[in-house]
């Protein structure tokens, strides 16, 4: 039983920025209504130029982390540049296949930064685990939570309290609607898609900075983590992308504590085979099946 | 107060508009008329800045549109409800409301505004904190009106405001526009549904094929004519 519940924590722990991660991507997907699969090489991006700052200036956690963040939101506007801007909203499978190209070209480009496969990422907090009872606690575990709790707030409050977050979700909703009530769509398109990627940056900071490492298969796991989470909750929910990436991680918890870590990932693409058959509009997505169909029609 | 000229729109090389030109003057209720696939819905949509046309001049008030983005023209005082109201189906009435005074940056005055438009449309308030796509088909055409009406506009273009709807809501459409218009708000309407609009448009216009065809002011001997080519078209008309 204890094992359960601490399981549940550390699973809900890491769950916090997966649940990040679904966010950023939810929200470019929503406003979009295109996949970005560029979305993790860009955060991948921002991790490695904080990674080689740290390397060569030896600058602490909270200077890494706002480079990171900058630094995903910077390659989040090139591919916006690149791969979503250039084409209306009938070619998502244009952007989509040039955000393809564009991860690649980021993994090469952080090849050629650092040579090695596997580089060193500066911890969030060094420290001994807090115990509580029978449980313990990774400092920066709950950190992680906290800062990702936060973030999530931080974004809830702009979505709903500011004239910007206003014209997102209008934008969200009916794109058409919003052009004609006076949002100017194309700029909330841009500035929505770098908000995106930097919640992904933070993300990426929280989770490289866990792990203390970072290589540049960073990006395509990300980009996966991202997507099952999304898609768990329903795709284009935000709400829902908080509470797929919780459940991703509690899941993962239990299945690496149970078959160890091999089946961890495979759990997690079952899951997402299951969702995708039995609730194809996700585990909050019944209101969003529509679109979610209607996407499915475009694509 | 509105004035087009020579305005032509087209979708690749498929001219909608072939050279349109039309007054809605201050003050006064205008009406479009004209069948199906006429390109009533592309000059709406050109005018409100959604569709680029491709040659003629826009003003307002004096001042040209044709060009500007629909967040400026929106700025400006000219403001569309867009055929099948497309109201924000994700949002509640009242984030709808909110979203028509995008534009404006008076707090203030839009909450005021906000309660107007629940003294005017009781419904509205009623279903504040309902989604949108939740409301009939009447009710979301009020809301669609009064998110309009939430950026204070000069002049409102409304894109066949009774389609769809059950003849009784269609009257309280009309009758609508008649009192937005009694209030002092411009009104340029286009309808399908010819007899109701000529009972409340000061002056019509009728448009076939991409053009502006005839016009004139409602009570004269040519209406019979009109009503019959607004529904049926040129060709079946004299048949």
């Amino acid at each position: 039983m204890i094992d359960l519940i601490q399981n549940t924590l550390d699973g809900a722990m890491i769950g916090s920025s997966y649940a990040l991660l679904a966010l950023g991507f939810t929200l470019i997907f929503g406003t979009m209504r295109r996949l970005n699969l560029a979305y993790g090489p860009t955060i991948m991006a921002g991790a490695y130029l904080g990674t080689y700052a740290a390397l060569r200036l030896g600058i602490g956690a909270v200077p890494v982390a706002l480079l990171v963040v900058a630094g995903a939101a910077l390659a989040g506007l090139y591919v916006e540049r690149l791969c979503f801007r250039p084409f209306g909203e009938g070619a998502a499978i244009t952007s989509m296949i040039s955000s393809f190209a564009v991860w690649m070209q980021i993994e090469e480009a952080a090849t050629l930064v650092l040579p090695q496969h596997l580089n060193a990422f500066p911890p969030l907090v060094a420290g001994a685990p807090i115990t509580l009872g029978p449980f313990f606690f990774r400092l920066d575990h709950l950190l992680m939570l906290v800062v990702a709790a936060a973030a999530a707030a931080l974004v809830h409050g702009v979505l709903h309290h500011t004239r910007f977050g206003l014209g997102v979700r209008t934008v969200i909703d009916h794109k058409r609607a919003a052009e004609l009530v006076g949002v100017p769509v194309m700029r909330t398109l841009t500035l929505a898609f770098v908000l995106a990627c930097a919640i992904g940056g933070l993300a990426g900071f929280l989770i490289a900075a866990s792990e203390a490492q970072i290589t540049p298969m960073f990006g395509m796991w990300a980009t996966t983590k991202g997507l099952i989470a999304m898609m768990l909750g329903g795709l284009g929910s935000l709400p829902g992308a908080i509470v797929g990436g919780l459940a991703l991680g509690v899941i993962e918890a239990h299945a690496q504590w149970l078959f160890g870590p091999l089946v961890r990932d495979l759990i997690a693409w079952g899951l997402l085979f299951a969702v995708l058959a039995f609730f194809p509009g996700g585990l909050l997505g019944a209101r969003e099946a529509g679109q979610a169909a209607a996407l499915q029609r475009r694509v | 107060m509105l004035e087009i000229a020579d305005v032509a729109t087209a979708y690749g090389k498929i001219e909608a508009l072939r050279g349109v030109s039309l007054s809605a003057g201050k003050g006064r209720i205008t009406c479009l008329l004209g069948p199906n696939g006429a390109g009533k819905t592309t000059l709406m949509y050109t005018i409100a800045g959604i569709l680029r046309p491709r040659r003629g001049s826009i003003r307002l008030d004096g001042q040209e549109i044709a060009g500007l983005t629909s967040a400026n023209i929106v700025a400006r005082g000219l403001v569309l409800v867009p055929e099948n109201r497309l109201v924000f189906a994700q949002m509640s009435v009242k984030e709808n409301l909110e979203a028509g005074a995008y534009q404006r940056r008076d707090a203030a005055g839009v909450a005021q505004d906000i309660e107007r438009m629940y003294a005017r449309f009781p419904r509205l308030q009623e279903r504040r904190e309902q989604l949108a796509g939740t409301l009939s088909g009447g009710e979301q055409q009020m809301l669609a009106v009064a998110r309009a009406l939430m950026s204070r506009p000069r002049i409102l273009l409304m894109d066949e405001p009774s389609l769809g709807l059950a003849p009784k809501i269609i009257e309280e459409v009309f009758s609508i526009v008649k009192d937005l218009n009694r209030d002092g708000v411009t009104i340029f309407l286009v309808e399908q549904n010819a007899h109701m609009a000529l009972q409340v448009a000061h002056h019509f216009y009728l448009m076939e094929q991409g053009r502006v065809t005839f016009s004139g002011e409602p009570g004269k001997l040519a209406e019979d004519e009109v009503i019959q080519r607004a529904y049926l078209g040129a060709k079946r008309a004299g048949a």
